[in-house]
Formats: C-alpha cells, structure tokens, sequence
C-alpha cells in the first residue's frame, strides 16, 4: 500500500512538472514584455529590473530561467496582478475558499439526492417512475448550464423575488475572515447578527449551487442506477437474499457499497467538466471564487492573475483526480487485488 | 404430508431470442428427513429449479405451477416479505459458484456473522460476540482450521474450496428444515468432499434436516440418497427410491447414465465402446417438443412428440411412453457382442 502510495505522489510530482513546463513556455508568448509577463510589475525601475533579472535569472539560459521560475512560483511568488497591484497569491487564496465553499455544497446536492434517487429508480418496479427519473435527468444532463443559470437567477431571483441573484452575502455585513470559508466564518462570528447573516449567506448559495449541481446530479443519478441494476443481479446478493437479510439490509451493506465505486470512478472523471461548469456559474451569479477572478483577469489582460488562476485550478484538479483515484482504492479491495497481483 | 410438493412447475425465460421453457412441467416431492438426489447434467435446469424452490427468481422468469407446496401453505401465494422470512430460517442453500456468491467488499466474517442465528436468551450487547464465535464455531465445523484468518479476507483471497466451505457454514448454521445443496462438493479435494457429505448426512439424521443434492455424480448421489430424480433437458424424466432406480432403471435415460459407468469387472467388456446416447443435449434455444430426450432415445417412437404425463407404479415415478417397465433387470448390456 506504501508503494502504491508513493507512486500516486509521484504521479502528482510529474504532472505538475509538465504543468510547470507548459506554464514557463506559455509565459514567454504572452504579447507583452517578458518581465511584465512575470512580475505583472509595469515599466519597473532600474532597481526593480535588476533584482527581477536576478530573481528570474533572464540573463542565463532557458534551463535556468526555468529553475529560477519554478523556485520563485514554489515559494508563494505569483508576481502581483496588473490591473489591482496586489500580490496574486493573496487574492488567489482569498478567491480559492469561496470557489471550495460553492463547489463542496453543489457536491453535497448532487450526491445526497443522486445516490438515493438512482437507487430509487432502480429499485422501482413501476415503468412509469424509471421512465420519468430517466427522462429528467436526461433532461437535465443536455441543458447548457448558462441558460440553466440564467433562467433561474430570472424566474427565481428577479420575477419571484424569493432569492437574490449575485454575490456571496449581502454586502450590509462585514465578516472578518478566519477560516476564509464564508460559512463557517459567520458561525465563528460573535455578533447578534450571526443568524441573519448566516441565513442570508445560505440563500445566496442556493441559486448558484443548484446551478452548478445539475450536471454532476444528473450523472450520479444514471450512473448509481446503472449500477444498481447490474448488481442486484449478482449472484451475491441472490445469495444475501438467501440468507433471509431484509431488502433494506442488502441494499445498504451489499449493493450499494458495490455501486458507489463506478460512482466515485465517474466523479474523478468528470472534475474537469465540473471546474469549467463552476468557472460559468460563478461569473453568471458573481460568485467573488476563482472562476469569476480568472474571467476578469482574462478580460483586463491581466496576465500574473491567468497564470496563477490557471496553475491554481489545474492543480486543484490534478491533486483531486489523484486523490479520488487513491479513495476508489482504498474503498474497492478488488482494485488491491490487481496491487498484490493475485488473480 | 411431503415437506416440499411441486407439481408441473414450468419457468420461461425471456431472453432476446423469445421465450424459452427452461423448465417443463417438472414435479418433485420431498418427504421431511430425506436426502433427496437431483441428477442432471449442466444446463439441465437444476440451478433453475432450486432458485424457483428458493424463492430467488432473476428478472427475465416467469414461474407458473399447478402447486409449490412447502409444508401445507403454497409458496406462489405467498407474499415477498413471508418469502424472505421462510429463507435463511427453514430453507437455505448452497450455490454452485462460491467466490461469486461472497460480496467481493466485505470480508468474509461480517458476511458469515451475518447469517448467524441471534440468541434472544442472552443482553443484545453480547448478542454480536456470541454469533461471532457460533460463525467460528461453525467454520470449524465444516472443515476449516484457521478461521480466524478466514474471516478475516476477502472472498477473492480465498480457494474455490474454502469459499464453498464459508458457504456451507453459513447454510447450515440456522438448522433449516430444506436444504438445497447444488454442487456442493465441485471444487474440493476428494477428502473434503467425503467431509463435507459425512456433515451433511450428520445433519440429516440429528437434526432431521431434508436436504436436496443436486450433482451430474451418480456415484455420490447413489451413496447418500434415498430418494433420487433424474432431470434431462428441464423435464423430470424419473424420481424414486434410489436403489429401486439403480437396480432397475424404467427410463431409457437413467438407463443410459447407468450404462455409461464403467464396468470394470468383465475383462470381456475392456475396450469396447462407452454406453452413450447419441448425440448432444439441445440448447435451450432449440429444444424439441414433447419429450425432450426424444431425438436421442434409442426407445423413441411417433407418438414421444407428446409430453409424456408423470405416471407411477408402486413408489417410482417416470415420465415415458415406452418404459422399461417389465424388462428383466439383469438386462445384457447392448453392444456386447
């Protein structure tokens, strides 16, 4: 298992390398004056320009450029933003937990209302409840998610009213940051007004999160169900069912820990998908994460703030699919069986 | 009154080819306390007989039957829920494929303790200790020594053999009254083998547990058996008395499975050719009317297009047209020459 551990991590190690590699070439083509490419420090001073020529070692070669690039970017320097002249990394780190805070709760929609209704329909003998849980899901699976988002934040946020449609909380209160989550920072806050800020915290979650749930929903549902059905055919769970177990008893120990592997593999899949879907929602709503940050960055050429957006996002989702890889290993012993390579 | 009485029970299958009968009107009696050979080959329609008597049907069955009598209550009218309660508690079985009848994520033990009796008699929180250490007990039983370590892996980590042994104990462990044992024994070594039917006849007689045994070995059915049934093709072709049956077949089948044992006692006989039926046995796709031996019965004659009805004589069933009803039984093997 520690073997298998350490070669996940170097699995990580390298690809982050070719990240690095692709960001370094990718840098030295952005239209723009190398330095400022780098530094994002405009028209800099003879002695600003002397200590980023030694910084970035612009006067060596490329194989040293590279190093000296990738040392300055491992120790937190992703050069300050254009357009703000702020350090990059501490609008990246301030945006990253808004971004973690919308996409967890999606997460949590999707998959506590897809894996009970998939094994619902799978388990419903009636034609008429399979058909209608396909057919909405199918649904939800083809529509655009732009028009989704817009369409709710119109009929919910504008002509009902019952939500509001933009930003994380209303802007009436002044959260000091701890944790950086929003939520959990307003459950932290000691002031009379922690409940009402922490509902209305909620109601602005719940658009853009619903929005951003349909598509990982739709997939678990079909998902969870398609494998629900081949599994209830096995022959242990005939054999469970010989036992005497109850229905419920073999469908919480025996399927459904069977099902939910081809779910989580599904889910590493489909991370990517579900970054670019939250980079879209998050500008709909103008959720203040990463996703709207990058958009901004990428409309006001602000090329510190792409190349920290675009390095943070890609590793995000090469440490999760690694992660959720390693998960459907520790959860599936039949994958061990290939690492001890018994048959 | 028989414990298990079924009567012309017929289960199509719905495959993409059409339906198919499987099974054809097939009636087996089961008396409390016997041992109750079913023999067939694979393909025959075993499998599918005891999951119909299971009461463990997969998507694509359609079961019709006169009567499934368990014990005076009819099993069709039952409901789900009274089903499920009758197995594990007074039927239980032993399925053919073991490894796949394990949960391949969890380990073996939990899946054993789960199958454990509960001792009301004893507080609920040393309920969960006492069936762990009736599985072990259990384990031990049936012929495995490191159970500890047993309980301890996963299905897959396991032989075919141990996991068939896991499969037997958890069987076994509630005392059922009906047993269904199909291939209990077809992955072990020939000790365990005798083990494993030496605990089974134990279990019989002590516990007066009916068991039925389903194999394609007539060497072990004839051992263990009172009564026997012969099954070809999904049609029952005869059931009686086990030595009745050996000593003198009425079916041109069981005489032709007897015929196919090797008789090594008459040096004349070496090297002739074996006793078979011609050709094979049909697909389910393309099985024939009437009497489904039909095309290969050296006995067959026009009138076998029709499915011959169970008749019997003393305590022997056998479903034929043509009998070897009144033959001498010492009859003179047909090719010697």
């Amino acid at each position: 298992m520690a073997r298998y551990l350490a070669r996940r991590l170097n699995l990580f190690f390298a690809t982050s390398l070719v990240l690095f590699v692709v960001m370094f070439s990718v840098t030295a083509k952005f239209p723009v004056d190398h330095t400022v490419a780098l530094t994002g420090i405009h028209a800099p001073t003879a002695e600003e320009q002397a200590s980023i020529n030694e910084a970035y070692r612009l006067d060596k070669g490329q194989v040293s450029q590279f190093i000296a690039y990738l040392e300055q970017r491992l120790s937190g320097n992703l050069g300050i933003s254009v357009t703000s002249q702020n350090p990059v990394f501490n609008e990246l780190t301030a945006v990253l937990s808004a971004s973690f805070e919308l996409a967890f709760v999606a997460g949590a929609i999707a998959l506590l209302l897809g894996i009970p209704l998939g094994v619902l329909a799978s388990l419903s003998k009636h034609k008429i409840t399979q058909h209608t849980i396909m057919a909405i899901t199918l649904t939800g699976y083809s529509i655009p998610v732009f028009w989704l988002g817009l369409s709710l934040s119109l009929w919910f946020g504008v002509r009902l009213g019952w939500l509001p449609i933009s930003g994380q909380i209303n802007l009436l209160y002044e959260i000091k940051p701890v944790t950086g989550f929003l939520l959990i920072d307003i459950l932290l806050w000691d002031s009379r007004y922690a409940w009402s800020a922490f509902v209305d915290a909620l109601q602005h979650i719940v658009l853009p999160a619903v929005t951003l749930a349909v598509l990982p929903f739709t997939v678990v549902v079909r998902i969870t169900r398609s494998a629900m059905m081949s599994i209830m055919e096995k022959t242990y769970i005939k054999a469970a069912e010989a036992r005497g177990l109850r229905t419920y008893t073999i469908v919480m120990r025996h399927a459904l820990p069977n099902a939910f592997i081809p779910v989580l593999k599904n889910l590493g899949l489909m991370l990517g998908a579900f970054a670019s879907y939250a980079i879209v929602v998050e500008v709909i709503f103008s959720w203040p994460g990463v996703g709207a940050w990058l958009v901004s960055g990428i409309y006001q050429r602000d090329y510190t703030v792409i190349q920290g957006g675009i390095l943070a996002v890609a590793l995000i989702i090469i440490f999760l699919s690694i992660l959720i890889e390693v998960l459907h290993t520790a959860i599936n012993p039949l994958s061990r069986k290939e690492l001890y390579a018994a048959h | 009154m028989p414990l298990l009485d079924i009567r012309n029970l017929t289960i199509e299958l719905d495959t993409p080819h059409g339906r198919v009968k499987a099974l054809e009107r097939v009636s087996l009696t089961l008396n409390p306390g016997e041992i109750h050979g079913l023999l067939g080959e694979s393909g025959s329609g075993r499998t599918l007989l005891a999951k119909a008597i299971m009461g463990i049907p997969g998507h694509n069955w359609t079961i019709q039957a006169d009567r499934m009598m368990w014990d005076g209550q009819n099993l069709l009218d039952m409901s789900t829920k009274a089903r499920r309660a009758l197995m594990g508690s007074e039927m239980a079985m032993i399925f053919q494929d073991p490894i796949s009848s394990l949960d391949p994520t969890i380990v073996v033990g939990v899946q054993i303790i789960e199958a454990m009796p509960e001792n009301k008699a004893l507080p609920w929180w040393r309920r969960e200790q006492d069936k762990r250490k009736t599985a072990r007990q259990w384990l031990h039983k049936v012929g495995i020594k490191e159970t500890q370590k047993v309980m301890s892996s996963y299905a897959w980590e396991l032989s075919d053999g141990e996991c068939q042994k896991v499969m037997i104990a958890i069987a076994v462990a509630n005392q059922p009254r009906l047993l269904i044992a199909d291939e209990p024994t077809n992955s072990m070594e020939v000790r365990t083998q005798a083990q494993i039917f030496r605990l089974l006849s134990k279990l019989n007689q002590l516990h007066n547990v009916s068991i039925l045994l389903i194999s394609h070995e007539l060497e072990n059915l004839s051992l263990w058996c009172d009564r026997l049934s012969v099954m070809y093709s999904g049609q029952i072709m005869e059931s009686g008395p086990t030595a009745d049956v050996i000593a003198q077949p009425y079916h041109p089948y069981t005489k032709a499975i007897l015929d196919n044992i090797p008789d090594y006692s008459n040096p004349e006989l070496h090297k002739t050719m074996m006793q078979t039926l011609r050709g094979s046995a049909p697909s389910l796709q393309h099985q024939p009317i009437g009497c489904r031996l039909g095309p290969r019965c050296p006995q067959a004659q026009k009138h076998c297009v029709n499915q011959p009805k169970l008749s019997h004589h003393k305590d022997r069933y056998f479903a034929c047209h043509f009998p070897y009803y009144n033959e001498p039984s010492h009859d003179e093997p047909l090719t010697k020459s």
